[in-house]
């Protein structure tokens, strides 16, 4: 569950704090000292699992072993990633998930803002029906799903298909949601303006609204390209051909291990290394966004 | 604002029927193709004796009514031996995550919200980073970290501990305890068969060894996003409460019990159902480390289910353990919102809106 | 067709044997190895979308028939009665023989000749029963390396309690915790205590091999496949192999067979088949024996075998008193459940353990016949 909660984050974070009182007693100075300290020994803990991982993937599978605590290789060793490139294929993994997730993120940017439009903007039957099934659907836990969706996949002849991949993931209720909740927070005036001036539903919401919700477009392109390039239960359940492995449960094959492929940390920790670089860029990229939420997303 | 605009009736409403179905329908189509349809498809299956083979429509499926659901629950035997034991585990993984990630989260939290901090933008950082990493990667770099002769062991050999071999010991902590003093089998009392099959001396093992360092890896990857929302919440209720002052007072841990810990009393709350929905879900850490090794200690609900159908073939079973999680964890958000409802009638926050929210964070993290 | 392979080794093997194959008859085949052969067989059968051919090993292959997963071929085959009787046995269900067994494995005491010179040990020392085998590992035993290891499961510590005389079904009966099976874990247990004996994990092995080849432990007890897994990662490494000691019930060992496995209603069952043939040949047969160590299931290619690898002779020695492990329909989960158990072996009761694999046993037992 690692990235449960990033909608909740970015959809409720506040302003800045507050300006505060600049003078401070001796005996609040000592207590920020220690504090300070703390949170660089903790910080420290936090980097930590990184650095050695980072650090032993260029190590020989014999120093990754004996000297786990160092962070400088005894030797510089590429053979890791030598191995990634030529035994293992990494490319081919790298491809399909990137593939699978550039497609998934504009598929979902899309789609959750044109349902959470509608449902936010538009008067039409069945629209509160609709909603409360998105709402309802939104808490059955993804795990509950592995069976189901391998069986309806089967059923569809979608299993092990690239389709069967990429086609659930294209949408998401909670995606919708925060969608719905943006449309619902900003003024409608513009818009009708437009439509006032004879502008088509569809126009509108593609040269007027879409510009506007860029704050809440971006939040759900970061959650949706995270998302999907973390994601692993659906690819274990939505495919077996080699060929369709993702990064993911490529390099959990790696881990959980054929009979003889041995404990190769170096290895390991490499393609670890490397299937987190993308998501690390986009999280620096976007920093700022993500835990310090400026945009239009954040009111509930 | 809604409502605003449903008042405003007239011309530039016409085709809103039309477009409002047409901008819906990818959604509807997909969310009903590959979520609706399949659980019904598995609650099907959970009730039939269907084996794998061919379509699960077919003729060879056959209804057997809640045959899937006795053996796990109420047949003794392996099968629900085994389903006791994953609830078990799973129920002490619950256990120690969830206070712990809400107890950490909170603490950096209020460290991070002091006014002189510098360098809050990098704390940041090395707190939530292990948040946004797939679970694959990180549990890959935890099972090295907790080798025999790994990191961790090697810290621990500096304080002189001679550490576990973490990810190959399935002793139960309170069994290593009590075998401390002198308890290495089972009172009378407690070597009787307990709930769902398994003793209670088992029930009442801790969490094994291995267990204890998948709670580490949970407890370090969802504290940093649980503290970003304390923090949230910290620098709402800022004006509110003047940090320097409780400092110079007597007394600042019970103010911090007294004063702000109330205040914090919504956000605790959404910590806590995220923490109880999320630990109940883990899957991806029980892939990597073997699938339930050393000796089913790290087994859960949900591997098992997966194990249950994908690799022993017992489909309706399988899918009878999927839905019986599903059970739990509906029951659990439910008994959450009705603890909400209960004690949070001053906070400001309309209560349905909270609650979906709640959801909506749970369910965009997991992709569908 | 879909291979779960001990290494690369076999998997290049099994892949060049394929493609000869091939080319004499113009079709091609895929070899995959399977990072876990039942989870990908699982979910092949149940997409509808099963491998033409796989290996289907000893342990599932009732659950699998029982099911209805596979075609009863091997009859047809025109090679069919070549195949040890045994084999045919553990690879029929009701009545039909299913799946022609593509080779057995035995087990053995693997040693490290270096390390059995260091420590000062001859020819003479070879352990022949359980207190040599003791003796052995004790000497053998250093800082840094374990005088015995093998694996975790039923499928290796079986052999002791089969050794005092245990068995986990007598005839129509359970007889899981019965004495000689208790002496048997006990007996392993007492190797634990003295520090003797360390399984794979604990010395950061995946497997056995792994262990032995890293240096890690002087002794284990593997298949022939080990010579394979040695030769391409550890070539190194000097050893001998050796029957395994007997114990006070007797000699016994395990006996393991994977067969070809083809889905039931295969379209291309008689392409299938005739490769399957082409496999099966003895001389085939003894080209896998080169690369992966494997003893060919046909009675004259195992003959040729002993002939031709003597070093190996040993494995099918073993073979003479070797039983298949239990592997009933269901037993498969019983004994992963034991595996599970054992793996608190070094702290547990022995006759506990057993009381419950024999429960178990019971009730898989009486689904399976009932």
């Amino acid at each position: 569950m690692t990235s449960l909660t990033d909608a909740e984050v970015t959809t409720r974070l506040p302003a800045p704090p507050p300006h505060r009182k600049k003078r401070l007693s001796p005996r609040v100075r000592t207590i920020a000292v220690f504090s300070y300290l703390m949170l660089i020994a903790l910080a420290m803990i936090y980097i930590y699992p990184f650095l050695v991982a980072v650090s032993s993937s260029f190590k020989t599978d014999a120093d990754a072993t004996a000297n786990p605590l160092q962070l400088i290789p005894e030797v510089w060793s590429l053979a890791a990633y030598n191995r990634l490139f030529t035994d293992v294929p990494l490319p081919l993994w790298t491809f399909n998930t990137a593939f699978i997730t550039v497609i998934v993120t504009c598929g979902r940017v899309f789609f959750d803002s044109l349902a959470g439009y509608a449902l936010s903007r538009l008067q039409f039957r069945g629209r509160t029906v609709i909603f409360a099934v998105f709402i309802g659907v939104m808490s059955v836990p993804g795990v509950v799903l592995l069976i189901p969706r391998f069986l309806i996949l089967q059923q569809l002849g979608l299993y092990d298909t690239y389709g069967g991949m990429i086609i659930p993931l294209l949408t998401s209720a909670a995606g919708i949601f925060i969608m719905k909740q943006f449309f619902d927070s900003i003024p409608v005036s513009v818009e009708e303006a437009a439509r006032i001036d004879g502008a088509s539903i569809f126009r509108t919401y593609r040269t007027i609204v879409l510009p506007m919700a860029r704050p809440a477009l971006i939040t759900l392109f970061i959650l949706s390209f995270q998302g999907s390039w973390n994601e692993f239960g659906h690819f274990i359940v939505s495919r077996q051909s080699a060929d369709l492995n993702t990064l993911t449960t490529g390099v959990a094959s790696l881990v959980s291990g054929q009979l003889g492929s041995g404990n190769q940390y170096p290895l390991q920790l490499a393609a670890a290394t490397l299937m987190t670089i993308p998501v690390a860029i986009i999280f620096f990229i976007f920093q700022k966004r993500i835990m310090n939420n400026t945009g239009g997303a954040e009111k509930g | 604002m809604a409502t605003m605009a449903r008042s405003r009736r007239g011309g530039i409403r016409r085709g809103e029927t039309r477009y409002g179905w047409l901008f819906t329908a990818p959604s509807i189509v997909i969310i009903g193709v590959f979520l609706i349809l399949p659980i019904a498809l598995a609650a099907w299956v959970s009730v039939s004796n269907w084996n794998g083979l061919g379509s699960p429509l077919g003729g060879r499926a056959q209804f057997i009514g809640a045959e899937n659901y006795a053996s796990v629950l109420t047949d003794p035997g392996l099968a629900q031996k085994d389903f006791g034991t994953s609830i078990r585990n799973n129920l002490y993984y619950v256990l120690l995550v969830v206070p712990l990630q809400t107890a950490l989260a909170l603490f950096l939290a209020v460290q991070m919200n002091r006014a002189i901090l510098r360098g809050r933008g990098f704390f940041r950082t090395a707190f939530y980073f292990p948040s946004v990493t797939s679970s694959i990667a990180i549990t890959t770099v935890f099972i090295f970290l907790f080798t025999a002769s790994g990191t961790i062991n090697s810290i621990l050999a500096w304080l002189g501990i001679n550490g576990p071999n973490w990810f190959a010991d399935p002793s139960g902590v309170i069994h290593n305890l009590l075998a401390g003093v002198g308890v290495t089998s089972p009172p009378p009392v407690l070597d009787v068969i307990g709930p769902l099959g398994i003793t209670w001396w088992e029930w009442l093992s801790g969490p094994s060894v291995a267990m204890c360092a998948l709670i580490t890896l949970a407890v370090f990857t969802t504290s940093g996003t649980f503290m970003l929302l304390f923090l949230a919440a910290l620098q709402n209720i800022g004006a509110e409460i003047d940090e320097a002052a409780l400092m110079d007072g007597a007394g600042a841990f019970r103010k911090f019990f007294s004063v702000t810990l109330p205040m914090l009393k919504p956000t605790l709350f959404t910590v806590l159902t995220l923490g109880l929905i999320g630990t109940w879900q883990v899957f991806d850490q029980i892939y990597l480390t073997g699938g339930g090794a050393p000796g089913k200690t790290l087994l859960t609900p949900a591997y098992l289910a997966y194990q249950t159908s994908f690799k022993d073939l017992q489909w309706g079973q399988g899918a009878a353990i999927a839905f019986i999680l599903f059970a739990i964890i509906v029951a659990l958000t439910l008994l959450q919102r009705w603890i909400l409802r209960d004690r949070d009638a001053k906070v400001r926050t309309p209560k349905p809106a909270r609650a979906a929210r709640v959801t909506a964070a749970v369910s965009e993290g997991d992709v569908r | 067709m879909l291979i779960g392979s001990s290494g690369d080794a076999e998997t290049s093997a099994v892949q060049a044997a394929a493609d000869a194959w091939g080319a004499e008859t113009g079709n091609t085949v895929e070899v995959i190895a399977a990072s876990d052969l039942n989870q990908q067989l699982g979910q092949g059968f149940s997409g509808n979308n099963p491998p033409d051919l796989f290996y289907m090993g000893w342990d599932q292959f009732q659950t699998y028939a029982s099911n209805g997963y596979l075609e009863p071929y091997a009859d047809s085959l025109s090679n069919a009665d070549q195949f040890y009787p045994a084999l045919k046995d553990a690879f029929t269900y009701d009545g039909k023989f299913y799946c022609a067994p593509k080779d057995f494995s035995t087990l053995g005491l693997i040693i490290n000749t270096d390390m059995w010179a260091a420590a000062g040990l001859t020819d003479a020392d070879i352990p022949t029963d359980w207190d040599g085998l003791t003796a052995a590992a004790t000497k053998l035993t250093t800082a840094d390396t374990v005088g015995l290891s093998f694996g975790q499961e039923y499928a290796r510590i079986g052999v002791f309690m089969n050794q005092a005389g245990g068995k986990l079904v007598d005839g129509d009966s359970i007889t899981a915790s019965s004495q000689g099976n208790v002496d048997g874990l006990k007996y392993v247990q007492s190797l634990i205590s003295a520090g003797v004996l360390k399984f794979p994990p604990q010395l950061e092995a995946g497997w056995g091999g792994e262990a032995f080849g890293l240096g890690k432990a002087a002794m284990v007890i593997e298949g022939p496949w080990i010579n394979g897994a040695l030769k391409n990662d550890y070539p190194d490494v000097k050893y001998v192999a050796a029957e395994l000691p007997a114990g006070p019930g007797g000699s016994s060992t395990f006996t393991f067979s994977n067969c070809w496995g083809i889905p039931v209603g295969s379209p291309t069952l008689d392409v299938t088949k005739s490769l399957v043939e082409y496999l099966t040949t003895d001389e085939q047969q003894l080209a896998f024996s080169e690369a992966f160590g494997v003893i060919p299931s046909t009675e004259s290619g195992a003959a040729a075998y002993a002939e031709k690898f003597p070093e190996n002779a040993s494995f099918v020695a073993g073979n003479d008193y070797a039983v298949s492990p239990v592997a009933f329909a269901g037993a498969s989960a019983v004994l992963g459940d034991f595996n599970a158990s054992l793996e608190g072996l070094a702290t547990a009761d022995a006759a506990t353990l057993l009381d419950a694999l024999q429960g178990n046993l019971e009730a898989a037992y009486t689904k399976a016949n009932g």
